[in-house]
C-alpha cells in the first residue's frame, strides 16, 4: 500500500467532491469566568475532497486555532468536527524538523512511528525526497539547509504519514519572496500529483489566491468566516497575474472595508 | 590525511601542554623561591613528585591504588547515574513531584559531599565509598535531565501528537533524543561532583577499605613525606583531567556538531 504518491487511491472512502472535513457550529473559548477568550465563534465549514483550502485572515482571528482544533492538537468547546479518512498530516509555520536527525531519517519519521518496513519506507523516501527536490541533501542535518530547503523537508515529511488530508499553517511566512514563489510552484504541483485535501493558512491574500480552489477570509475577535470566494483562476498560476492581483484587491478591499479590523497583506 | 590527522592532535594538544607547562613553572617557582612546610620541610619539585611517581609505579603500589580508586569511581557513577535518571524521569512524569523535588535537588547538589562521609561510614561501613560518590553526583544526572526535557522546544511535542506517537515510540524517536544534550551535559558535570566526593571519601575514610589513591596521599601526610603526597595529587588531576577529554569532552562536541549546535 503507498498513498503517498499514487496518483490518487483507486478505491476512496468519500467520493470526489464529497465533503472531506465537516465543520458544524465550531466554537473555541479560551480560559474561563470572565477571562474567557472567545477565539472562534459559530465557524460552519465543508472542504470537499481533493479541494485546496485557503484561510485567510489578520493575526488574532482564530485561523491558526481552528486548524489545530482540525488536527486534533486542541479540542473544541462546542460544535463538531469531522473527517472522512485517518489522522491529518500537520505543517508548521516553522520546519519543526529534528536536528539530530538527516533529512532521510526526518522524512522517514511518521514511517517510523507507524512502524512501516523497511524497503517501503526507503521507496518512499526516496521518491518523496525527488518530489521536493531534496534528494541530494538525504544525508544532510536540518542546520546544514537553507529556509526554504527546511520547509521542503518538512513538506516531504507531511506527505510520508500518508494521510489524505494535509493542515498547513502558514508554512511559508518566514521565507524570503523568491523562495516563496518557487514553493507555491512545488506545492501547486505535488497537490496536483499526489490529489492531497489541503487546508492552507495565511495571512498573504496573494499566497490564498495563487493557490486555494477557494479563499475563507475570516474576521478577528471572535473569528468567524466573513466571506468564501471561488477562485477560477485556471492553474498554474502567477502571483504577479492580471488574474490573481485583481481578485488579490477586491479580497484586500473586503478586509479594508471593516468588520475586518486591520489587514494585511 | 594521516599528516592532518597529526596536525590537528598537535593542534588540540598544544593549549594543554602550554597550560601544564605554565602550572610547572609557577610550581618551581616557588620550589626557588624556597617555600616550606610547617615542619621546615622545603617543597619538593615536579621533578620529585614524578620521580616520585615512578618510585611508587615502581614498588607496585600506584598502579593497584589507580586501578582502585578508577573501580570506585566507575561503580559510584553509574549507580549515580541509574539513581539519578530514574529520579529525573519520575520528577518529569508526575508533575507534582517538580516543584519540591527541583529545588531539593538543587540543594543537595550545593551541599558538599564530605558531608555525607560520617553518616556513610556510620550506616554503611565499607559502601560508604559508594554512597559518599552517588550523593554528590546523583542531584546532577537528574537535573541535567530535568532540564533539558524543559528546554525540548513545544513544536517537538505538537510534532509528535500530530504523528500520533505514543507510548515506547513517543519517547524514543522525540523525548529521549530531544533531552540527550543537557543529559550529557549533566552526565559530564556528574563526573568532576562524583570524583571530587570520591577523592573526600578516600582520605577520610583513610586505610578501612584498601588502598586508592586518596588514602596514598593521606598515607604521605601522615609520614611527613611531601613527595609522595605531590605524587598522589598529580595522579589524582591527570585521571580528573583524562576522564574529562577522552569521554566526556568528545561525546559532547560530536552531539553538538551533528545538531549543528556550539558546545557551552
Amino acid at each position: 500500500m503507498n498513498i503517498a504518491l499514487a496518483p490518487r487511491p483507486a478505491v476512496l472512502s468519500v467520493e470526489p467532491d464529497e465533503a472531506f472535513v465537516t465543520l458544524r457550529g465550531v466554537t473555541k473559548v479560551f480560559g474561563t469566568g470572565r477571562r474567557a477568550v472567545t477565539a472562534l465563534q459559530d465557524v460552519s465549514l465543508e472542504i470537499a475532497n481533493g479541494e485546496f483550502l485557503c484561510i485567510l485572515g489578520a493575526s488574532g482571528c482564530g485561523k491558526s486555532t481552528l486548524l489545530s482544533l482540525i488536527a486534533g492538537l486542541d479540542r473544541v468547546t462546542e460544535g463538531t468536527i469531522d473527517i472522512a479518512d485517518g489522522r491529518p498530516a500537520v505543517m508548521f509555520q516553522e520546519p519543526a524538523l529534528l536536528p539530530w536527525l538527516t533529512v532521510r531519517r526526518n522524512v522517514e519519521l511518521p514511517m517510523r512511528v507507524r512502524k512501516v518496513g523497511t524497503d517501503e519506507r526507503n521507496r518512499t523516501v526516496n521518491r518523496l525526497l525527488a518530489m521536493v527536490g531534496l534528494i541530494d541533501f538525504a544525508d544532510s542535518r536540518p542546520h546544514q539547509l537553507s529556509g526554504g530547503m527546511r520547509q521542503r523537508c518538512a513538506l516531504a515529511r507531511s506527505l510520508a504519514q500518508e494521510s489524505e488530508l494535509l493542515l498547513m499553517d502558514e508554512p511559508f511566512a518566514a521565507l524570503d519572496a523568491l523562495t516563496r514563489d518557487q514553493l507555491h510552484d512545488d506545492l501547486n504541483r505535488i497537490w496536483q500529483e499526489t490529489g492531497r485535501t489541503i487546508i492552507f493558512v495565511t495571512h498573504n491574500v496573494r499566497e490564498a489566491v495563487r493557490l486555494g480552489d477557494r479563499v475563507v477570509l475570516m474576521t478577528p475577535r471572535p473569528g468567524r468566516v466573513a466571506q468564501i470566494w471561488d477562485v477560477d483562476i485556471p492553474r498554474p498560476r502567477e502571483l504577479d497575474s492580471f488574474e490573481v492581483s485583481g481578485l488579490a484587491h477586491e479580497i484586500t478591499g473586503r478586509l479594508r472595508a471593516g468588520a475586518v479590523g486591520n489587514g494585511t497583506e | 590525511m594521516e599528516r592532518s590527522r597529526f596536525q590537528r592532535i598537535l593542534r588540540g594538544a598544544t593549549p594543554r601542554v602550554v597550560a601544564i607547562g605554565l602550572l610547572l613553572g609557577i610550581w618551581q617557582l616557588l620550589v626557588v623561591i624556597g617555600v616550606q612546610s610547617v615542619g621546615d620541610e622545603p617543597l619538593p619539585g615536579p621533578g620529585d613528585a614524578l620521580s616520585e611517581i615512578g618510585y611508587l609505579t615502581h614498588i607496585g603500589v600506584l598502579l593497584p591504588a589507580l586501578l582502585q580508586t578508577l573501580e570506585r569511581a566507575a561503580i559510584g557513577y553509574v549507580l549515580a547515574l541509574v539513581l539519578g535518571s530514574l529520579i529525573g524521569l519520575a520528577v518529569v512524569r508526575v508533575p507534582v513531584l517538580r516543584a519540591g523535588v527541583g529545588s531539593l535537588l538543587a540543594g543537595l547538589q550545593s551541599l558538599p559531599s564530605v558531608l555525607w562521609v560520617p553518616f556513610g561510614v556510620l550506616f554503611l561501613g565499607d559502601f560508604a565509598v559508594y554512597f559518599v560518590v552517588i550523593m554528590g553526583a546523583f542531584p546532577s544526572i537528574a537535573m541535567g535531565l530535568m532540564s533539558s526535557y524543559d528546554n525540548i522546544p513545544p513544536i517537538t511535542f505538537s510534532l509528535a501528537r500530530s504523528m500520533g506517537a505514543r507510548g515506547p515510540r513517543y519517547y524514543r524517536h522525540f523525548i529521549f533524543s530531544a533531552a540527550l544534550p543537557g543529559y550529557v551535559a549533566g552526565m559530564k558535570q556528574a563526573w568532576a561532583f562524583s570524583w571530587r566526593s570520591l577523592m573526600a571519601a578516600e582520605l577520610i575514610i583513610g586505610s578501612t577499605a584498601s588502598t586508592g589513591l586518596g588514602q596514598i596521599l593521606d598515607n604521605g601526610r601522615a609520614l611527613g613525606d611531601l613527595p609522595e603526597m605531590l605524587a598522589a595529587l598529580l595522579t589524582i588531576l591527570v585521571v580528573g583531567i583524562a576522564v574529562n577529554d577522552l569521554i566526556f569532552a568528545p561525546l559532547e562536541r560530536g552531539l553538538f556538531r551533528r545538531r549543528g549546535l556550539t558546545p557551552a
